[in-house]
């Protein structure tokens, strides 16, 4: 790693957000750091300050609020969600993506948060995520805003996010509490992998949600879909919406037999 | 920066840089090279350790945030010069040929035996998911995670199967 960079890691909410003010763009916020040490090894990202956010009180937690439903804080790794016995009653789904993605030591580190703030169109968690109705509080110096994440993915590793903004808490609403849910990700081999397609699904009394990951710009959500519809026009509405590429991984046409082959199954198996 | 770790029971207390990863100050400060560098990206787990009792790609995490903490590597897995059990049946089922990753597995197998002590082989396969061997095919290893886990009965262990 050649890239030289000053550290921070603070433990008070309001120095973390301060720093990002004065550093904007130039400063990265480190969670997990799965994907940020990458980018720095490789020379991706050349950022003069690296800012962990893993010590400020209250970050790693997940918690249940009265009005909001699921809260799962900025350092929350994916294997506290998969350990979280509520969470795994409430949230098949997120439970189904969080499963899949990567391995059990980068699922020791990885937070929801990051897989979701670095918008890679495969991203595992997105799917479930934007099912869910979830929606991204987004924290800086200057206040607090609320964004689903229905309208969080802007392109390809792009978000609505300020550069001295953090994503600080994701809220899953009750409202999809004890829904039906799975995920179906396709892989080239077995073990850890990126996903070359990816559905999630989610019904809730009737009203089917899709997810889908590794498709567009960014992952994507099907909605207005009843778990009664002909299962041919669930697919003409992913078709629609889709727009795969032809990469290193697969070729688009396959993605879009993919595609359909995974929302088949998943209608059958949350009907 | 000046951080403080535990490793393997022993106190250290170095000044590093803060774009170094935690497995360059276990190999270069430390002088502990048990813990490998093999794809630098997270794919391979040939730098697999536990920090602060979790297994994590150490080439994935920066020393700085080891500070405080405490880290156990390959050369903590052996006691007083006794192979632990996990060792020892990687030696008997010729778990080991290049010897690159096996550490990183070791530690891998570790963490699976300490949350599902008596896994199938489905599950330890999926438990060393981020473990690569480039050598041995798996099916020695899966063995010896079997006899590690008193799995395999006493003609079974070390009877080579796969070898």
């Amino acid at each position: 790693m050649t890239t030289m960079f000053n550290y921070r890691a603070p433990v008070l909410r309001a120095e973390l957000l301060s720093l990002l003010a004065d550093h904007g763009a130039d400063a990265r916020v480190l969670a997990g750091g799965t994907d940020l040490l990458g980018d720095l090894r490789s020379g991706f990202v050349q950022p003069s300050l690296v800012v962990n956010l893993k010590n400020v009180k209250g970050y790693s937690d997940i918690s249940w609020r009265r009005d909001d439903g699921l809260v799962i804080g900025a350092a929350v790794t994916i294997n506290d969600v998969l350990q979280d016995a509520r969470v795994r009653d409430s949230y098949p789904l997120l439970v189904a993506c969080a499963q899949d993605l990567a391995s059990h030591q980068i699922r020791n580190r990885a937070t929801v948060i990051g897989n979701v703030v670095n918008a890679s169109p495969c991203a595992d968690m997105a799917p479930a995520l934007l099912c869910l109705r979830a929606s991204a509080v987004l924290s800086s110096h200057t206040g607090e805003r609320k964004v689903p994440f229905s309208e969080f993915f802007t392109g390809v590793k792009r978000t609505v996010m300020r550069a001295d903004e953090i994503l600080e808490e994701i809220i899953v609403p009750t409202e999809t509490a004890a829904a039906r849910g799975c995920y179906h990700k396709l892989k080239r081999i077995k073990g850890h992998d990126l996903g070359i397609v990816g559905v999630a699904a989610m019904n809730k009394e009737g009203t089917l949600r899709l997810g889908i990951s590794s498709c567009a710009p960014t992952p994507l959500l099907v909605e207005g879909l009843s778990a009664r519809d002909p299962v041919e026009a669930v697919v003409a509405a992913v078709h629609e919406a889709i727009s795969p590429i032809s990469d290193v991984r697969c070729s688009r046409e396959y993605r879009e037999h993919m595609v359909a082959v995974f929302v088949r199954r998943a209608m059958q198996e949350v009907a | 920066m000046m951080i403080t770790v535990t490793v393997n029971g022993l106190a250290y207390e170095r000044d590093v840089e803060e774009h170094w990863t935690l497995l360059r100050f276990l190999r270069d400060s430390v002088g502990l090279t048990g813990t490998k560098e093999g794809c630098g990206a997270g794919e391979c787990g040939a730098c697999t350790v536990f920090l602060n009792g979790k297994t994590i790609n150490s080439c994935l995490a920066l020393a700085v945030e080891a500070d405080g903490g405490s880290v156990q590597t390959i050369e903590g897995e052996a006691v007083d010069g006794q192979l632990s059990s996990i060792q020892a049946a990687f030696a008997r089922n010729h778990a080991v040929q290049c010897g690159f990753c096996t550490g990183g597995m070791v530690l891998s197998v570790r963490d699976l035996l300490q949350r599902n002590p008596r896994p199938s082989v489905a599950e330890i396969k999926e438990g060393i998911e981020g473990n690569f061997c480039r050598c041995t095919g798996y099916e020695q290893i899966v063995e010896a995670v079997l006899d590690a886990s008193g799995q395999l009965d006493d003609a079974s262990k070390g009877a080579l199967r796969y070898v």
